[in-house]
């Protein structure tokens, strides 16, 4: 809400600084976001007066003026037509400047100098304007500086409004805040209404609410014979610095006064009314509605409707018609002041997608009790600006019920805030924001709650209030006395902590990713549709395709991150995520795994000076994958890949206890470059769910032996169909005494040639050679049983 | 006499002629082997009368004494050479570059996250968490935000289906701990939110912790205290800040959290739109409605929420100007941390 300084000060007299201000309003919750300050941009203009108006002898289009500026009486020449004997208007002496830096000199046109210059609005810089010369009001001083009339100079408080305070959506809510803090009451706006007395409202329309929940409250009143003219300057200037364009007379007194009081208004055009009545009622089917605006609109049951003798003339609360819209030939104007169900306004509102500074205040809750004032303060400006009649009386129907007093107990606003503050001063706080107490005991009192605050209901409501008048800052610095609890450890979060202990060590950076994909990413990553991960929770609103639905599995938004950074000419790299990804459930909330995603891609590090560090291969994350499952107590085993994603003869599939838990290794060429890389990558992707519930957190420790250990190199051919790694479980297997079996060597010539070391160790005694022996024998022996194993020898 | 001066002249030329150990212990055999220079002298020795015998033994004894102790000078010295020389080949520039570990690193909201986590487990909360997608009935209703709320423009929300949605806050949270137990609850809620947004200062997706504290006669001014701490433990004990009314649906008195700008020192510049101040944190005493919808009676409890956004303070903490920085992954802003 954008505040005029100037105009505030129309309800409260404020002896504090713009800035001061702002400052106070934002330690009372109505946060200030800036502060826009209005100087004039011109010098040296005073207020004349014209005292006589002549034509110019050799020019037909200049008048030649004699003005009264306070001094004296100077001549000025006048292009303009506007002006008429005894208008107050702006004069720019000799040595003023205007807002385009024109400086005012003598000017003699056709024999006649002209001793200054009449302006208009937009050579003062004021606005726009620039049709005639400013007329100023009548009651302006004749010599007063120019840059002293009312508006001129100017701050502009931008307020962030809380949600809940419709109220002060409006000049006059937010003066009763200001007066408030500066312990003062606002005044309200003083007017005169003079109404014909022989022509009354309700002798030309007659009125019917049919549903009172959705309207409890509707006022009519009518003025004739008003002309539609361009509204005065302080008028237009206001509604300009809220933020809202001055239209004409009638338009801006509507919107002026839902700025100032925070009653929004319609104007209808009486005579476009059929059978001259209004009617309001909340619609009960389908039907189409042509908006002031041109467009259909489709209303639905529950909408609230204005209707005439024939059919709707408005959407209550949101937009008029064009049935009934006033035109320049409009004669009598029937204005709508009413309160709207705030509900029904609102769904209405959303579901047509119109959001207009009338709906966004009834869908607050506007002040019940302002209906008909709000209607009588427009009437009158209309009549000011626009002259015309004012009818006598107005047609309104008025079912507001009465609010109940809320009790509130005083000992428990101090409970609840931790203060000590006097009772006394708890009322005079809440009387201040113009809350009733209706009734005084001794441990508490009875407060009414005017029908402008529809967020006050219960009694923390109103321990909100008294804290924020009685200042947070007054509100002391305590911590509570409470008994100890038993802290509960997230065992998911000792796990994640662990795994990332374990992978940034070995080098790898986190990366975080929105949890979004696109449907695209699984195409690019060939998922048949089949496979779980082809089965995506979708977003019904996304901000774009590339996020339309929820991440099935981490990689496509890491290997984006790969591709960021391999163009900015990181290229190795070595990175993971651990995140949630999403499956639909049907009838639950879609279920929510936990994965962990690694990659890599070209080397250790770019070059060290002793030797050429090698690229990236297979075994490399394997071993991170391999090094990880021991970091949890875990072994895997690695089979056949079926990703369709991987390159097969360099990948495989991960499995614990004979259930797939992941996949590991190159992703295929092609699906890379969908995502601009262009070096190999190897990869992993892994339910770490799996981890949580199969890992360990703890390990156990196992006694050292202290016998020394006896270590035995083997070395045989072994043929290419035969996987190596099985072989060394095979060797584990054949003694207790075997603490380790690794490969040492492996080579091509002709043949595969593989070298095994094995270490023994006894935690009993120290071994013989001749124990060592014998299991060498039959690991010998168990080998080479195997076709395509021969002892190397 | 004869010869002795010619077997001088012999040693001299030889051991001159010793370049190397290697040199040495080849002339060795030749000057004091059994059959080297001396043996022809020593047999001479017999043929001489007793009288010559022995001053010719004395002379050609002192001449072999003085060649076995010029052979041991020279084989010192050269060993002493041949030490410096393996010494030269062996020496390395200490100054070349060492080979740094490659370590990687934890993401910056991480490490933002386990620094919020470590104060407020210190203070006895226990972590908490929830799921993403999220029932409309926690993430709104619950919370004292049922349909057509006008609170609920405060949050774009990202929707599934009817009722459910991303969820917009980890306040759900809260709901679903008081829902399965009784007071006292101590919890904070990390996690990943969601609102359809997505602009220069904004991000579809980011991060929150959230704080719940229930108990008897827990007070506004508890919550001044513990947040109090917060902030001083993460920015710093001179870090000053105020409390500012604010409007949350599910907390009443509802309180903003301001710290002075930690850019300009409370001067005013762009980042704390001259205000001086920043605001870190929303919080509150929980609204009565939400301990009604949960089953708790507000006329015997009380507690107070907060929330705050884990992208907003680790930008203030290491001084990062786009929050988008978080989510490009870039390793030369990871590696910073």
């Amino acid at each position: 809400m954008r505040v005029p300084f100037e105009w505030l000060k129309e309800f409260v007299v404020i002896d504090i600084s713009a800035h001061e201000l702002a400052n106070r309003l934002t330690m009372r919750g109505f946060e200030v976001e800036s502060i826009e300050s209005r100087k004039p941009c011109f010098s040296g203009v005073v207020v004349g007066c014209i005292k006589e108006i002549k034509k110019h002898p050799n020019a037909d289009n200049l008048s030649v003026c004699t003005v009264d500026t306070g001094k004296e009486d100077v001549t000025v020449l006048c292009g303009a037509d506007n002006i008429s004997k005894n208008d107050k208007v702006p004069i720019a002496l000799i040595g003023a400047s205007l807002s385009d830096s024109t400086k005012i000199e003598l000017r003699t046109i056709k024999g006649i100098t002209s001793y200054g210059m009449l302006c208009s609005e937009k050579e003062l810089g004021i606005s726009d304007d620039h049709t005639g010369i400013f007329i100023l009001p009548e009651d302006v001083a004749t010599g007063a500086r120019l840059e002293d009339l009312s508006g001129i100079m100017d701050f502009i408080l931008d307020i962030n409004v809380p949600p809940n305070r419709g109220d002060c959506l409006s000049i006059f809510g937010i003066a009763r805040e200001v007066a408030s803090i500066l312990n003062q009451k606002a005044k309200r706006p003083i007017f005169r209404l003079e109404a014909d007395p022989k022509e009354k409202a309700e002798d030309f329309i007659s009125l019917q609410i049919h549903d009172t929940e959705a309207c409890p409250r509707y006022v009519l009143r009518l003025i004739k014979d008003s002309s539609i003219v361009k509204s005065p300057f302080w008028m237009r200037d206001r509604i300009n610095k809220c933020g809202m364009r001055p239209i004409n007379s009638i338009v801006d007194v509507t919107n002026y006064i839902m700025l100032e009081l925070g009653q929004p208004l319609h104007a209808f055009d009486y005579e476009r009314l059929n059978d001259r009545r209004i009617e309001v009622r909340v619609a009960e089917k389908a039907t189409v509605f042509r908006t002031l605006d041109g467009e259909d609109r489709g209303l639905e049951k529950g909408d609230i409707l204005i209707c005439d003798g024939k059919g709707p003339v408005a959407l209550a609360g949101i937009m008029g018609g064009e049935n009934s819209e006033i035109t320049d030939n409009t004669r009598i104007i029937a204005l709508e002041s009413a309160y709207f169900n705030p509900e029904l306004i609102r769904k209405t509102s959303r579901r047509l997608g119109i959001k207009s500074e009338a709906s966004l205040r009834f869908e607050k809750g506007i002040d019940l009790d302002n209906v008909d004032f709000a209607a009588q303060r427009a009437i009158s400006l209309m009549q000011m600006i626009s002259g015309g009649k004012i009818l006598k009386g107005n047609l309104e129907v008025n079912e507001a019920k009465k609010r109940e007093g809320i009790f509130i107990n005083f000992g428990k606003i101090n409970e609840a805030l931790g203060t000590a503050i006097e009772h006394r001063d708890v009322l005079n706080a809440l009387r201040s924001i113009d809350l009733h107490i209706l009734q005084e005991e001794d441990n508490g009192f009875v407060v009414s709650i005017p029908w402008f605050r529809h967020d006050i209901n219960e009694q923390m409501d109103v321990v909100e209030e008294v804290a924020r008048i009685y200042g947070y800052d007054n509100v002391p610095v305590t911590t509570p006395t409470l008994a100890m609890l038993q802290l509960k450890r997230s065992k998911k979060g000792r796990f994640i902590n662990k795994a990332k202990d374990f992978l940034v060590s070995s080098g790898f950076f986190e990366v975080i990713n929105f949890g979004f994909l696109g449907k695209k990413d699984i195409e690019n990553f060939l998922i048949p549709p089949e496979d779980p991960r082809s089965s995506y929770v979708e977003i019904l609103n996304p901000i774009s395709k590339d996020y339309g639905i929820m991440r099935t599995f981490l990689a496509p938004n890491v290997l984006r991150n790969i591709a960021y950074n391999t163009n900015r000419g990181t290229k190795n790299i070595r990175v993971f995520e651990i995140g949630k990804v999403f499956f639909p459930d049907n009838n639950n909330l879609p279920s929510e795994h936990l994965h962990v995603f690694m990659a890599m891609t070209g080397r250790e590090r770019e070059y060290f000076w002793r030797e050429q560090p090698r690229d990236y291969d297979f075994f490399d994350i394997k071993g991170i994958i391999e090094g990880m499952a021991g970091h949890f107590g875990l072994t895997f085993d690695f089979r056949t890949c079926t990703e369709p994603f991987m390159d097969k003869k360099r990948s495989a599939d991960i499995y614990m206890d004979g259930v797939k838990i992941g996949w590991l290794g190159e992703l295929r060429e092609d699906v890379l470059k969908l995502y601009e890389i262009e070096q190999k990558t190897f990869c992993s992707e892994l339910r770490f769910d799996r981890f949580i519930e199969w890992g360990q957190l703890d390990c156990h420790y196992k006694a050292i032996s202290r016998y020394p250990q006896a270590i035995r190199d083997f070395s045989f051919f072994i043929e290419e169909s035969i996987p190596v790694g099985n072989l060394i479980e095979k060797i584990k297997m054949l003694s207790p005494l075997i603490v380790s079996v690794g490969i040492f060597d492996m080579f091509r010539k002709d043949k595969r040639s593989v070298s095994f070391r094995v270490i023994f160790q006894s935690h009993e005694e120290t071994l013989r050679d001749e124990t060592v022996n014998n299991i060498q024998e039959k690991i010998i022996e168990e080998l080479t049983k195997i076709d395509g194993i021969t002892l190397r020898v | 006499m004869n010869g002795l001066e010619e077997l001088k002249e012999i040693i001299e030329n030889k051991l001159s002629s010793i370049k190397s150990i290697e040199d040495l212990n080849n002339v060795r055999p030749y000057l004091l082997g059994r059959k080297g220079v001396f043996s022809e002298h020593i047999e001479r020795i017999k043929h001489l009368d007793k009288e010559e015998k022995k001053t010719y033994g004395q002379r050609l004894n002192t001449l072999k004494l003085e060649t076995e102790n010029r052979l041991k000078e020279l084989k010192a010295a050269l060993e002493e050479k041949e030490r410096e020389a393996t010494e030269r080949l062996s020496w390395i520039d200490i100054t070349l570059p060492g080979k740094i570990p490659v370590v990687g690193n934890t993401h910056p909201i991480t490490k933002v996250f386990y620094e919020i986590i470590e104060i407020f487990a210190s203070l006895g909360f226990s972590v908490a968490e929830g799921p993403d997608i999220e029932l409309d009935y926690y993430n709104f209703e619950a919370l004292n935000i049922p349909p057509h709320h006008p609170a609920r423009d405060m949050q774009d929300t990202f929707y599934i289906k009817e009722g459910i949605v991303l969820r917009t806050h980890t306040s759900p949270v809260q709901v679903r701990v008081m829902e399965a137990q009784l007071p006292p609850v101590r919890i904070i809620s990390p996690g990943a939110v969601y609102r359809c947004d997505n602009d220069i200062s904004h991000t579809p997706m980011f991060h929150q912790v959230e704080g719940l504290m229930v108990d008897k006669g827990i007070r506004f001014s508890d919550l001044k205290g513990i947040l109090t701490i917060f902030i001083h433990e993460i920015f710093g004990d001179d870090t000053s800040l105020r409390f500012r009314p604010s409007y949350f649906p599910f907390t009443e008195p509802s309180a903003e959290v301001d710290i002075r700008c930690v850019i300009c020192k409370g001067k005013g510049c762009r980042v704390c739109k001259d205000t001086g101040w920043l605001e870190i944190l929303g919080s509150g005493m929980v609204h009565p409605q939400v301990f009604r919808n949960v089953g708790y009676d507000p006329e015997e409890i009380s507690g107070f929420a907060f929330g705050m956004g884990v992208e907003r303070i680790a930008m203030l903490k290491y001084g990062i100007d786009d929050i988008r920085q978080f989510y490009y992954n870039d390793l030369r802003f990871l590696s910073q941390f």
